[in-house]
C-alpha cells in the first residue's frame, strides 16, 4: 500500500488498483494467525495519546484484539478456521478461500467504519480496495499508519488500497465495482441506493449494512425505580451521544411503559441530567445548518401538534428531549433529539416493527419478560437486542449477517483417489 | 382596550413611521415591548403555540432582547391546517410559498386587519426605494398569476403586493398551448414604445425574467430603451445558480436588454411567513431592515445571536402579522448581518446580506432512513 490514500481521478487508476489487488490475493495467501497477530501489534500501536480523542479508536484497539476477533472466526468459520487448513467433511473436505478483492463503501458518519470494514475482509483473506469518504481520510490516514509502523513486510498493507473520490463520480464508482469480487456497503438509504445500484461482475457477492434505525425500551420496573433510574439515563444518554446519533445503532426513540404510582416526569428529568451531563462532556464538535433546522422544527413540531406533548431542551440546538404517548416510531430528526413515548405494554411497539429497527436497547426488569420481548423482536425483524448502554459495540453478526463469512468460498474437495 | 386593540394601534405607529429614520435603539425598544404583546395574545389565542412558548428554555415575559424570545423555525408553516390565530371565518386569504416540485409550500392565514398591515409594509418599504408616485407596471408574469384567489401564491402575492404603484398592469408572459408561460414580443415591445420616456415599475421572479424575458430578447438581439424603469425581482437563485447565472451576469444583462443603468435593477428578499415585510438591496448591495421588522443572525452551532460578519441562519422578525404567529421565524438560509446601523446609503437599522439556502446535510449516516414502510 503506497501512499496510504489515494485521491483517484480515473476509472483506468481504479481498475489498475483492483488488477494488483487481485494478483497479490491469488499468488500469496496469508494465515489466519498472522492476520490476528499483526492486528493485535496494530491494536498496541494504536495505543497513542494522539489518537486518543478520535472517535471510536478506543473501541477499534478492542475490535483488534485476538480476543475479540478469534471467537468470531470460529463461529463464523468452524473450528478448524484458525489454521486455515482443510477440515474434513464426510468423504469430502472444506476449507474457505477469499473471494477476491473486496470493495469497501463505508458511511461518512463514522470515524472507523473504513477500517472497522477493511479488517472484516482481510480476516476472511481477501485483498480491499477502500473508498474512504473525504471527510474521515486524515482520521484513516492516521489509523492507517499505525498499522504500517507494524505490517513492516507489508503482509497485510499490500492487500490494501484505500482510495478516495468525491461521492458524485458516478464512474469511478462504477469503476470500482466493476473490479471486485466481493462488496460490503455502509450507510443510509440514498448511498446504498446509489452504490447497490452499481453494476458488480455477476459471480459478486454484495452485502448491505444499514440504513437501519434503532430504538430503546424500559418498562417501569427500571425507569419507576428511583435509585437504579439515573443509571439507566446514564446509558441512554451515552447511546445517543456516541456518533451524534447517526448511527443505524443509535437510539431515536425511547418506550417507556407506564405503570401505576410512576411519574414519567421524574424520569425524564432524570434523563435531562444525564443529557446536560453527557453534553458538558462531549458538546457536538461541529453542526450543519440542515440539522440545526431539523431539531428545531422537531421541537416546534412535536409542541404544537399536540398540547399534550412536552419537551425539554437547551437554548442551543446540542440535545433534546420528546415525551409524549404512542407506539409509532417518530420520523428521527437525529442531532440528539431522542423522543421518549409512553405506551401501556412493550409488545405494542413490538408487534409494530416492520424490518426497519437493527438494534433494539433493552432495560427490562423480569428476565423472563426480557426473553419474550426479545423473542417477538427477533420476530419482527429486529436483528440485535442488547442491554442499554452497549447499543453500538460493534460485533458479528451485524444487522444480522455475519462480517466474515459472506466474504468467503467454502471449497470442497472431494479426492479423486480413495 | 382589548389586547388586539392595543397591538394594533402600536403597530399602526410604527408603520406610520418612515421605514428607515429609528435609532436602532429606539426601535428594538418597541419592537420587544409589542413582540412580546403579540406572543402573549398568539398564547390566548391558539392553545398549541401555547404549549410551544411555555416549554422554551427563556420565560419570554423576562427576556430583554428579541433574540431572546421564542421563535417558530420556518418548516411549522408547512403544516396542514396552517398556523392560525384566527377562526376560520376570519380568513380572507390564504397565501403560499413557491414550493419546488416535491415539496410542501409554505402556507399563512391572513385576516382583512393582516392583509391591510401586509399591503401597508410593503408600500412603506418599496416607497423608499423608488418614490411615491404610481406608474405603468409591467408585471413580467402571464396574467393567471395577477388574478387575486382565495389561496395565492408567493409569485401573486409578490405582484399584487406592488399593485398600488401602478396606473395600469400589463403582463408580457403568455400561456402558450403546451401550459408554459413564454414571452408575448409584441405586447412588450409595444409597451415599451409607448412607455420609453416615462417611469415605469417592472417586476418577475428573478428566474422568470431570465429565463423568459432576457433570452429570448437576448437571443433576438433586441433592446427595449426603457431607460426609467425599475425593476424589481425576487424568488431566490438557486435555479440561476445552476445555470451558473451569477448576480453581476443578471444585473449586467437585464439592465442591457431594458436599456437601463443597472442600479435599477433592485434584488429583495422576502417570504410569506414574513408578510408585509421585503428586504431590497440598497445601491452598497445591502438588505435594509425597516422600523416594523428586524433581523437577526444565528450561530448554527448554538444558536446564539453571531455578530456582523459571521455568516449563520437567518432570523426574521416582524410585528405586522396577528392572523398567524410568523412575529419570529427561524428561516432555513444563510446570511450576514453588515451593521446594525451606519449604512452609506443613509438608511438607518440593521442591514444584511442574504448568502443563500443552508445547504443539506452531507453526512446522512446509516442510521438515515429515507423511506420505512411505514409511511
Amino acid at each position: 500500500m503506497s501512499g496510504l490514500i489515494e485521491a483517484v481521478d480515473s476509472p483506468e487508476s481504479l481498475a489498475r488498483a483492483a488488477g494488483q489487488l487481485r494478483a497479490t490475493v491469488q499468488e500469496k495467501e496469508i494465515d489466519p494467525q498472522t492476520t490476528l497477530t499483526l492486528f493485535e501489534q496494530w491494536a498496541s500501536a494504536l495505543d497513542d495519546r494522539a489518537l486518543g480523542e478520535t472517535p471510536g479508536v478506543t473501541f477499534l484497539r478492542l475490535w483488534l484484539r485476538r480476543g475479540t476477533l478469534e471467537p468470531v472466526l470460529l463461529r463464523e468459520l468452524g473450528p478448524h478456521s484458525l489454521n486455515g487448513g482443510w477440515r474434513e467433511d464426510g468423504r469430502a473436505r472444506l476449507r474457505a478461500f477469499p473471494l477476491g478483492v473486496i470493495g469497501h463503501w463505508p458511511a461518512g458518519n463514522i470515524e472507523i467504519q473504513p477500517i472497522l470494514s477493511l479488517t472484516c475482509g482481510l480476516l476472511g483473506g481477501n485483498a480491499c480496495l477502500v473508498r474512504v469518504p473525504g471527510d474521515l481520510v486524515e482520521i484513516s490516514s492516521r489509523i492507517m499508519e499505525k498499522l504500517q509502523d507494524v505490517d513492516r513486510t507489508g503482509l497485510l498493507t499490500e492487500r490494501i488500497s484505500m482510495v478516495s473520490f468525491d461521492h458524485s463520480r458516478a464512474d469511478l464508482h462504477q469503476a470500482m465495482a466493476q473490479g471486485v469480487d466481493g462488496a460490503m456497503i455502509w450507510g443510509g438509504a440514498e448511498a446504498v441506493s446509489q452504490v447497490r445500484g452499481l453494476s458488480f461482475p455477476h459471480w459478486a457477492r454484495v452485502v448491505v449494512f444499514g440504513p437501519r434505525l434503532s430504538v430503546a425500551a424500559i418498562d417501569a420496573g427500571v425507569w419507576g425505580d428511583r435509585t437504579e433510574g439515573p443509571g439507566w439515563c446514564r446509558r441512554i444518554a451515552r447511546d445517543v451521544w456516541q456518533f451524534d446519533q447517526q448511527a443505524c445503532s443509535s437510539p431515536q426513540a425511547l418506550f417507556i411503559e407506564r405503570a401505576a404510582g410512576c411519574d414519567p416526569n421524574e424520569f425524564v428529568e432524570d434523563l435531562r441530567r444525564a443529557f446536560e451531563e453527557e453534553n458538558r462532556a462531549h458538546p457536538p464538535r461541529q453542526m450543519q445548518p440542515a440539522l440545526t433546522s431539523a431539531i428545531c422544527l422537531a421541537r416546534a413540531s412535536w409542541l404544537l401538534d399536540d398540547i399534550a406533548n412536552r419537551a425539554w431542551f437547551p437554548k442551543s440546538p446540542d440535545w433534546t428531549i420528546l415525551l409524549g404517548s404512542g407506539a409509532d416510531i417518530p420520523k428521527p430528526t437525529q442531532g440528539r433529539t431522542l423522543s421518549v413515548l409512553q405506551v401501556d405494554d412493550l409488545f405494542e411497539v413490538i408487534r409494530r416493527f416492520d424490518g426497519t429497527v437493527q438494534t433494539l436497547g433493552l432495560g427490562i426488569k423480569d428476565a423472563c419478560r426480557e426473553e419474550t420481548l426479545a423473542q417477538a423482536a427477533g420476530r419482527h425483524g429486529v436483528d440485535r437486542v442488547v442491554r442499554l448502554g452497549q447499543m453500538h459495540v460493534f460485533g458479528s453478526p451485524w444487522d444480522g449477517v455475519d462480517l466474515i463469512r459472506p466474504m468467503v468460498r467454502l471449497v470442497r474437495h472431494v479426492r479423486s483417489q480413495n | 382596550m382589548s389586547a388586539l386593540a392595543d397591538i394594533e394601534q402600536s403597530v399602526e405607529t410604527l408603520l406610520a413611521t418612515s421605514a428607515y429614520t429609528l435609532a436602532p435603539g429606539e426601535r428594538h425598544a418597541a419592537l420587544l415591548v409589542l413582540l412580546k404583546q403579540e406572543l402573549a395574545y398568539a398564547c390566548d389565542r391558539n392553545p398549541r403555540f401555547r404549549n410551544y412558548v411555555e416549554q422554551w428554555p427563556v420565560d419570554f415575559h423576562t427576556a430583554d432582547t428579541i433574540a431572546a424570545l421564542p421563535y417558530l423555525p420556518v418548516g411549522v408553516f408547512k403544516a396542514n391546517p396552517p398556523l392560525a390565530l384566527v377562526g376560520a371565518d376570519e380568513v380572507k386569504r390564504t397565501l403560499s410559498s413557491s414550493a419546488t416540485t416535491g415539496q410542501v409550500p409554505s402556507r399563512v392565514v391572513l385576516d382583512a386587519a393582516t392583509a391591510r398591515r401586509m399591503t401597508k409594509g410593503i408600500i412603506t418599504i418599496i416607497r423608499n426605494f423608488i418614490g411615491p408616485t404610481r406608474r405603468p407596471y409591467l408585471v413580467i408574469d402571464t396574467a393567471e398569476n395577477v388574478a387575486a384567489q382565495g389561496e395565492m401564491g408567493a409569485r401573486g402575492a409578490a405582484i399584487q403586493g406592488l399593485r398600488s404603484f401602478a396606473t395600469e398592469v400589463v403582463c408580457c408572459l403568455r400561456r402558450n398551448p403546451e401550459g408554459d408561460s413564454c414571452l408575448d414580443r409584441e405586447k412588450l415591445l409595444a409597451c415599451a414604445a409607448k412607455w420609453r420616456h416615462t417611469e415605469v415599475l417592472a417586476y418577475g421572479f428573478t428566474y422568470v425574467i431570465w429565463t423568459d424575458l432576457v433570452q429570448p430578447l437576448q437571443r433576438q438581439g433586441i433592446t427595449l430603451e426603457m431607460p426609467n424603469v425599475r425593476i424589481l425581482h425576487s424568488g431566490g437563485w438557486k435555479r440561476l445558480e445552476q445555470q451558473a447565472v451569477t448576480k453581476d451576469v443578471f444585473v449586467r444583462d437585464v439592465a442591457a436588454v431594458f436599456g437601463c443603468s443597472a442600479d435599477r435593477v433592485i434584488d429583495y428578499y422576502g417570504m410569506v411567513e414574513n408578510v408585509g415585510v421585503i428586504y431590497p438591496d440598497c445601491e452598497y448591495g445591502n438588505k435594509h431592515v425597516p422600523a416594523f421588522a428586524e433581523v437577526i443572525v444565528r450561530n448554527p452551532r448554538t444558536l446564539a445571536p453571531v455578530e456582523a460578519g459571521v455568516e449563520g441562519l437567518i432570523q426574521v422578525c416582524s410585528v405586522l402579522p396577528t392572523s398567524f404567529p410568523g412575529f419570529l421565524v427561524l428561516t432555513e438560509d444563510m446570511g450576514e448581518i453588515v451593521d446594525y446601523d451606519g449604512c452609506l446609503c443613509g438608511r438607518r437599522g440593521t442591514s444584511f446580506r442574504f448568502a443563500g439556502r443552508a445547504p443539506k446535510a452531507e453526512v446522512r449516516g446509516c442510521g438515515n432512513l429515507e423511506t420505512t414502510r411505514y409511511q
